[in-house]
């Protein structure tokens, strides 16, 4: 019998391709951000309130990961969304490569923004970088208060959660500050905004945020360009 | 439930390694599984016979070791199962935490019969 050392993460492929993906988004200067929730907890939802809000002057493309139905990807381009479909064919999460197999297809170039809808689940997807600047976990307040402990490696990874339909607390048994200290504890440099994605409340502050995201990464393009010339 | 997924990815990073010693039989395959890295060892050891029942590596042994998910407290340096300081250190309530261990999903190596 003989040991033959390996010391690898299982996904380490993954890792690998998903920084090749990384690097074709920061050539093109887009902001791509990687949403990852339970079915339900109101991505698509979020997606419309966005492009009802910047379409008109962001050129913003979605890559919508799914089971099976375009259902989704219909809702966010009648919202001024331009993008593609993935179905995973009943894959529970999206892998760099299924992104890196679409980018062809799409006008990176000419984009400001590309939100990746990821299938919706709050375990799979955590451990699969896809490239994204950001990762966003949305989490909603009909799904209890207890999740940020139950599923920690998708906080731990997360820069930023967001707890949507806060409409519906004044219904509901949500402890909110509980909520935020668990994700503070996984991981200080999370940051939470609080917003219904339906109601339009808070979704100011969400979209500040996403401005601000953008000049930040255009700013490291533009120092970068500096550096290279 | 992406069990298989994470399955067929190990086997990939195997078949490159035992492509390297023509000839040799796996014995057994060993992992590290952090209780907070999503990963079911249960389904992945079903998912690990499903996919190599009629191949090369059938009765191969998938050897998983489970790595606790603990928390270390950056204020007083203590360290506790997670549980215990999901919600601060249980023992200066500082929320300055890091994850410690609990998260890895290593392969680590493997034993073969030349
Ligand atoms: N009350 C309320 N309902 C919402 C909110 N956001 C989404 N929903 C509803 O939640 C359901 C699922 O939303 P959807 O965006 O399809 O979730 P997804 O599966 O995460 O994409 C729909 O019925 C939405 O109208 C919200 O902020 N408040
Ligand atoms: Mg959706
Ligand atoms: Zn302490």
């Amino acid at each position: 019998m003989a040991k033959v050392s390996i010391e690898k993460r299982i996904l380490s492929e993954n890792d690998r391709i998903a920084i090749e993906n990384r690097k074709t988004f920061a050539d093109a200067g887009v902001l791509v951000l990687n949403i990852i929730s339970s079915p339900g907890s109101g991505k698509t939802t979020l997606l419309e309130a966005t492009l009802d809000r910047i379409a008109r002057e962001l050129a913003v493309l979605v890559i919508e990961g799914d089971v099976s139905t375009e259902r989704d990807m219909d809702r966010v381009r009648a919202r001024g969304a331009g993008g593609i479909q993935i179905n995973t064919g009943g894959g529970c999460h999206l892998s760099a490569k299924m992104i890196r197999e679409v980018l062809g297809e799409l006008d990176l170039e000419s984009a400001d923004i590309v939100f990746i809808e990821n299938v919706g689940n709050l375990i799979c997807p955590s451990t699969y970088d896809l490239g994204e600047d950001v990762r966003l976990v949305l989490l909603s307040a009909t799904e209890g208060d207890d999740k940020p402990m139950k599923y920690p490696s998708i906080f731990h990874e997360a820069s930023l959660a967001i707890l949507n339909k806060t409409d519906l607390l004044p219904h509901l048994i949500y402890d909110t500050e509980k909520v935020m200290k668990e994700i503070a504890v996984l991981n200080p440099n999370c940051e939470i905004l609080r917003l219904s994605a339906l109601q339009g409340e808070g979704m100011d502050t969400w979209i500040d945020w996403l401005r601000e995201k953008l000049a930040a990464k255009r700013g490291e393009q533009t120092s970068g360009a500096r550096r290279g010339t | 439930m992406h069990e298989l997924s994470i399955c067929q990815s190990m086997l990939r990073i195997v078949d490159a390694t035992m492509e390297k010693h023509p000839g040799a039989k796996l014995m057994r395959i060993f992992l590290e599984i952090g209780k907070g890295a999503t990963i079911e060892p249960v389904l992945l050891k079903d998912a690990f016979e499903i996919v190599t029942h009629d191949g090369p590596y059938a009765g191969t042994e998938l050897v998983i070791k489970d790595i606790p998910l603990v928390g270390r407290c950056r204020s007083c340096g203590r360290s506790f199962e997670y549980e215990e300081i999901a919600l601060g250190c249980p023992s200066c309530e500082s929320i300055d935490i890091e994850i410690e261990s609990g998260l890895e999903m290593n392969i680590k190596e493997l034993e073969i019969d030349e």
